[in-house]
Parts: structure tokens; sequence; C-alpha cells
């Protein structure tokens, strides 16, 4: 792309922004390609294999290190300091803990399956906020590390208290769990001294919630209804009685038939697309941090251009595709993500403690592990 | 000179900056508001990974980044520094070594799909108790009741002579299934019979009808039986779950092929399931040989219900075709599996050897994974 951002810079002055001085809008922007990605990949998996899985703990360090690598915005890229050892021993301490369960539950059968719904409710809180931590703290950018502040407490009331109400309320208030998981992992989180705030509301998350859920029942009825109603289909239903297969039923339909199929589920993609777009907008478009927003511009039907393509050539390369699928998706998102700007990315300090005395080294700490994959 | 951009790391503010491997031993960065030097030993080089921007990180917290790769590259190599550390960027930056391991990684998961998955699950299964299997197969009788099948018509005295005879195969099995026959009739199904993991077996009344004689009939309920015992609705699970477990580790982070992934197995169900069958007709075969039954009873119906099927197996080159998509058909094909009558001279002409071959290395596996208390197998190939 352009050698310079800063001329890719666009003005702009949101209504929103109470500031008198001018904003500008940086775009993300992603420099690596997938040829050299296809390298660092195979390279990646033929040590993994070679070392019995051993080395996937180094892979994953070099993987995320150049997408980090290669992110730019206002001209610096992101990098990635998670050491192999501290992902080793997240993955040991899995590893094992699993096959003690596998083991312990072939004698008590009904104790295990106690103990994994426990650890499920429990557990699964405690490992996304210490993931989280995890991912951000070995996150830097220009020389400042991320950070998270989230609690335990807070990742079970998001997380598994908001999924419950969500079950008893018959799903009226999932639009709130999918937003209050989103808040919890954006609004804890701070670069430098910085913290970070999400913006966007409940109402965003019902808006796109109920037209992906009520599209997609309407395109789902409407095809079956208007298919069953076809005068082939219900011939071929009286003949057939209870036994008439799928197969039978489409041969009979007709061209009219397949027409209908084929568009309730182009109809059914692009309302997933929408969905898929419409949450990383309102997730990523909420963050605030100080003066500096982020803008998230998917939007669904490239989206959905880039799964299906994506999704084919991997089938048809049969998975040689891959590190370019990869790259692909990732430019697109990011080439669509901004920062709503006062042009002062500079300005950003780090928090006390950390600094001078934080050599950019890693914290020491035992549970600074990461569970994530 | 290496030049790039100085951050102190107490603030975003980046100071253009020049830095410098002196002869001194010592590391120089200039630009800075204070110049300053470190001890080479004190400061540390990010590896190089693609081209991504080059960290140099300072004992004092500061970082000096710049996306001249091969400067600090050939700064490091003139210093004799790390030079093992680079191996891997090494490894990376050859299209040669990236085919190599390409071939390599494929040979290797290809080999784990053919052999490793159906020996870790035919493993897993031998160690599950058969509750599991009766587990999977609860309801589904039902469901199939309610979807496919009719209630038989067959006489009441036929159904008790083949459930004798069929009581009589399983009872000295003592494999800890509880087999069942069951009989009712197919409709758009036609001539066949079903193995349910749970022990259960439907015949449909137009297999009943289509065979010659019952010896037939008790070829095809010993081939399910072969289903039951050896596990293979499990097995099939396990080696469903087997291979999308190496589609996760190799393509797995990759958020719009997730749905790809958990269809993978399927690409490989079919391969998977004509194992199975000729698992089955191997212990049919045997079962057949320990009881004095020709196995050209087994041959004549299995050609009958293809017959009835409408697939035909006069035609040689169609036969050819299909041992080339041998991925994609679910049940391997009749001419590979029973000798049918009107064909025997035109096939001898053919291939006659590694057929043989591939028969009896099935049924010897298969003789060490479940010995049958009966006469040692025999070494014969089976279509003499």
């Amino acid at each position: 792309m352009n050698e310079n951002p800063y001329e890719s810079a666009s003005p702009a002055a949101p209504a929103s922004a109470p500031e008198p001085q001018t904003r500008v809008l940086l775009p993300f922007e992603f420099r690596g390609n997938g040829g050299e990605y296809f390298r660092i990949w195979i390279v990646n998996l033929l040590l993994t294999i070679v070392t019995l899985g051993i080395y996937s703990a180094w892979a994953k360090v070099r993987r995320l290190r150049y997408f980090y690598g290669n992110t730019f915005v206002d001209g610096h890229s992101f990098d990635y300091h998670g050491q192999p050892l501290a992902i080793l021993k997240g993955r040991l301490i899995v590893f094992f803990g699993y096959v003690v369960f596998v083991v312990a539950s072939q004698k008590y059968p009904l104790a295990a399956i106690i103990i994994a719904l426990v650890l499920m409710v429990f557990g699964v809180p405690w490992i996304i906020m210490r993931s989280r931590k995890f991912q951000l703290r070995m996150t830097s950018y220009r020389n400042l590390r991320f950070n998270f502040h989230g609690t335990y407490g807070g990742a079970m009331a998001s997380f598994i208290g908001w999924y419950f109400l969500a079950v008893i309320t018959f799903g009226i208030l999932f639009p709130i769990w999918v937003r209050k998981r989103v808040h919890y992992s954006m609004d804890n989180a701070a670069y430098g001294s910085q913290p970070f705030s999400f913006l966007t509301g409940n109402g965003t998350y019902f808006k796109f919630c109920l037209i992906a859920f009520f599209g997609g029942l309407a395109v789902y009825l409407g095809v079956i209804f208007s298919f069953f109603n076809l005068p082939d289909v219900e011939e071929a239903m009286r003949l057939g009685g209870i036994a008439t297969t799928g197969a039978d039923m489409l041969l009979a339909a007709g061209p009219t038939g397949w027409a209908l199929i084929a568009g309730g589920g182009i109809a059914l993609l692009g309302i997933f697309g929408y969905y898929q777009a419409s949450a990383a907008n309102a997730a990523f478009g909420g963050v605030q941090a100080g003066s500096q927003y982020l803008r998230s511009n998917l939007r669904s039907w490239p989206l959905i251009g880039i799964y299906v393509s994506n999704l084919f050539a991997i089938v048809f390369t049969l998975g040689l595709f891959y590190p370019w699928a990869k790259v692909r998706q990732l430019r697109y998102q990011l080439e669509n993500t901004a920062i709503d700007s006062d042009g002062n990315l500079a300005a950003f300090t780090a928090s006390s403690g950390e600094g001078i005395d934080a050599i950019g080294e890693e914290v020491g700490d035992f549970f600074d592990v990461d569970f994530g994959i | 000179m290496i030049r790039g951009e100085y951050f102190d790391g107490r603030s975003a503010t980046g100071i253009e900056a020049t830095l410098e491997f002196g002869a001194d031993g010592a590391v120089h960065v200039h630009g800075a508001v204070v110049p300053l030097s470190f001890p080479l030993a004190e400061v540390k080089i990010s590896e190089r990974i693609g081209n991504i921007t080059r960290r140099i990180t300072l004992p004092n917290g500061g970082v000096f980044e710049t996306p001249d790769n091969d400067a600090v590259d050939e700064a490091r190599d003139a210093l004799g520094l790390q030079r093992g550390s680079s191996i891997v960027h090494w490894l990376e930056s050859r299209w040669q070594i990236a085919v190599g391991s390409l071939v390599v990684v494929a040979l290797v998961s290809i080999a784990f799909l053919h052999w490793g998955v159906p020996a870790v699950a035919k493993w897993a299964a031998s160690v599950m108790p058969v509750e599991v299997d009766r587990a999977i197969g609860t309801g589904t009788l039902d469901v199939l009741d309610r979807v496919a099948f009719r209630p038989s018509k067959l006489p009441d005295e036929r159904q008790a002579g083949l459930t004798k005879r069929f009581a009589d195969m399983t009872k000295p099995l003592h494999d800890g299934h509880e087999y069942q026959l069951e009989f009712r009739r197919g409709g758009l199904i036609g001539a066949n019979a079903f193995a349910l993991p749970s022990g259960i077996i439907v015949m449909t009344d137009e297999l009943v009808k289509l065979a010659k004689n019952d010896d037939e009939l008790i070829s095809v309920l010993a081939h399910e039986v072969g289903h039951v015992r050896g596990r293979h609705a499990l097995r099939q699970m396990l080696q469903a779950a087997g291979v999308s477990a190496l589609a996760v580790a190799l393509l797995g982070d990759v958020s719009s092929i997730s749905g790809v992934l958990s269809a993978a197995p399927a690409l490989l169900h079919a391969k998977h399931s004509r194992d199975f069958e000729r698992e089955a007709d191997a212990f049919s075969k045997q079962w057949l040989r320990e009881h004095g039954i020709a196995e050209s009873n087994f041959d004549a119906i299995l050609c009958r219900i293809s017959g009835s099927h409408g697939v035909s197996h006069s035609a040689k080159s169609e036969g050819k075709e299909k041992d080339k998509f041998d991925y994609f058909s679910s049940h391997p094909s009749t001419t590979e599996r029973a000798q049918c009558p009107e064909e025997e001279v035109a096939k001898e002409e053919s291939e006659p050897q590694p057929e043989a071959q591939s028969e009896a290395a099935v049924e010897a596996e298969y003789e060490q994974s479940a010995p049958v208390e009966a006469e040692p197998p025999i070494d014969t190939p089976l279509d003499e």
C-alpha cells in the first residue's frame, strides 16, 4: 500500500467530537503476504511434527509475531512478546489435566461428569481472564504494552451469569450476553496508562441480533414453505409417501425448486455475513482510548465473498491455500478498521510501575501462562 | 549505522535515531536526547521473521526499531552473534525448503490418516465397554420405522425359522452384544439388511424373497454380525474425531473455514466405510467356512442385491472406473467383493492376483483382532 501512511490519512470531522482541532482517520494496514506466510506455516508444521508437537509453542510465537509485526497503523507495527516456554507450560497443564481427567473418569464416571460441569462453569471464566491478560500484556505498540484489568468476578458475571439469564428468558437477552462478553474484553483493556472504554450500547446489539434472527427465520420458512407447495414436489410426495427422500423431491422439483433452494442458501449466507460484519463493527467500533476512537466498517457481502472463496480455495487445494486465505481475511478486516484520532498517537505514556524497570521482559508470574490455542 | 526509531518505553513518542554496533564491543544509539551506549551482551536483538520490524531491546527499557532487517543481520554476522537463532528464518525464506517441508508434512498426514487414525480408533474402541455401542444405537430403529420401514408381511413361521438360525449363529459368539433379528418391509430401500450398533439387525422382506435359499440369508446376517462385532459404528465415530483433530491441528486458526473443518471427516467417511465392509465380508466368509456352508452363497446374494438395485456389473470398464475413485463410494465395488457368475471367466483374465491378495490380507488382520474358536485360519485365497 502506501509507503507513508500519513498520506493516506484523510481528515474527518465527526459531529460527535467536541474538540475543535482537526481529526484524522488512521487506517490499519497489513503488509504481510501469503507466499511469505506459506513458508513460515509449512516450516512450523514440519518442525512441529519432527519434535512431536513440542515446537508448536515456538510456532505459535512465530506465527503471531508475523501477524502482529505486519499490522501497521500510523506507520508503526505491533509486536508480540509471548515466550514459547510460557505457552508450552499452559499447553502441558491442559494436556496433563485432560489425561488425569480421562483416566479418573474411567474409575469414577459420575464424579467425572460433575467435575467437568463445575470446571465448565467456574474454570472457563478464569481461563478467559488469564488468556486475555496474557494476550494483551504480550502485545506492544511503539514500545508500550497493552494491559488487561478484568477480574474473575467480571468474567463470571458476563460469560456465565448473563448466559444463564439469556437461557431462562428463552434467548430474549441473548444480545445482552453477546455485548457483555465484548464489553468485558474491551472495557478492561488498556494501552500504557490509558484505559479503554467500550461505547457500543445494547441497542446496537439488539438491532443486529434481531435482524439476523428474524431475517434468517423468514428466509428459512419461506423457502421450505414455497418448496413443499411446488406442484411437482407435492406430486412426488403423494406418490412416494413417507419414504420420499430429499433427493427424490429435489429431482421432482425441477429448475424452479433448485433456484428457490439456491436463492435461499445465498440469502442465508448474506445474513450470516451481516451478523459477522455487524458483530465485528459493534465490537471494534465501540473502543475508545482517551481521545482516540476505533472505527470498524466491515460490510456483509465482501466479507461473505472472502469467506466463501477462501473456503472453496482451501477445499480445492487440499488445504494448501490456507496461508493465503488467512492473509486475505486479515487484510480485509484490518483495512476496514481505522483509528479516528486527534493525530497524536505519540502522547500515550506507560503506566506507573512500567517503563524504566520493566526491561521489556516478561513478568515471571507462575500463572502467566497462555491457555489460548 | 542502522537507521530507525528509538522509543524510551515511557511514552509512545518515537525519535528518529541511528544504531551502531561499535568496534569497542558496545552498542551506540545516536539521536536520543542523550547519546546512549550499552554493552553488547546486554542488548537483545529480536529474531527475524519474514520482513517485520526488527526490535533491538536495550537494558534501559528502550527499544530501537528498524525496518532494515538486512543491515541488522549483516552487523550481527560481522560480530559473530547467535547465528544459531536465525536457522529457522533461513529455512523459512527458501521455497525449496518450503516444498520439501510440504512433501514431508503431506506424507506424514496421509500416513496418519491411512494407518494411524484407524489403528488408534480400533484401540480406543477396544478399551471402551460394550454399553457404549448400545448407547449409540438407542432410538435408531424407532426413527427408521417412522421414516423408512413398514411392518413385515412375512409369515410368522418363516420369521421364526430365520430367527432360530440367527440365534444359533449369535449365541456362541459371547462378545457382550445382545443380538436380535428384526423383519421389516423396506419399501424404496428394497432388498437389504442393516446392523445397528446395539446388536439389532434388520432384514427386509424384499431380501428374504430375493434369496434362493436360507444359507444365502445366513451369509448376509453373518456380514451384519461382523459389523456389530467389529464395533464399526463406534470406530467410525472415533475415526471421524481423529480426522477432525488432525484438520484442526493443521489449519485450525482461520475462522471462516471452521465450518469446512467440521466436514473434513466426511471426506474420508466413504473410505473408512469401505474398510468396514471388507472386514464384515471377511467375517461372514470365515463364519460360513467354519460352519461348512459354501462361501459362494454370499457372493450369489451380493450379486443379486446389487442387480436388484440396478447396478450393472456386466460392463467391465465400469468396474475399473469404480476402483479409480475408491475414495468416494461407501461400499467396495461388487466385482471386488464377490465373483458374479456371468463374469467369472472375464475377470480371471484381467487381474485375479491383487484381488485375492487384498482379501486375504484383510482377513488375516481380522483374525488377529477377533479370534473365533474354530479351525485354524485357511491361508488359501478366497476366490478360487
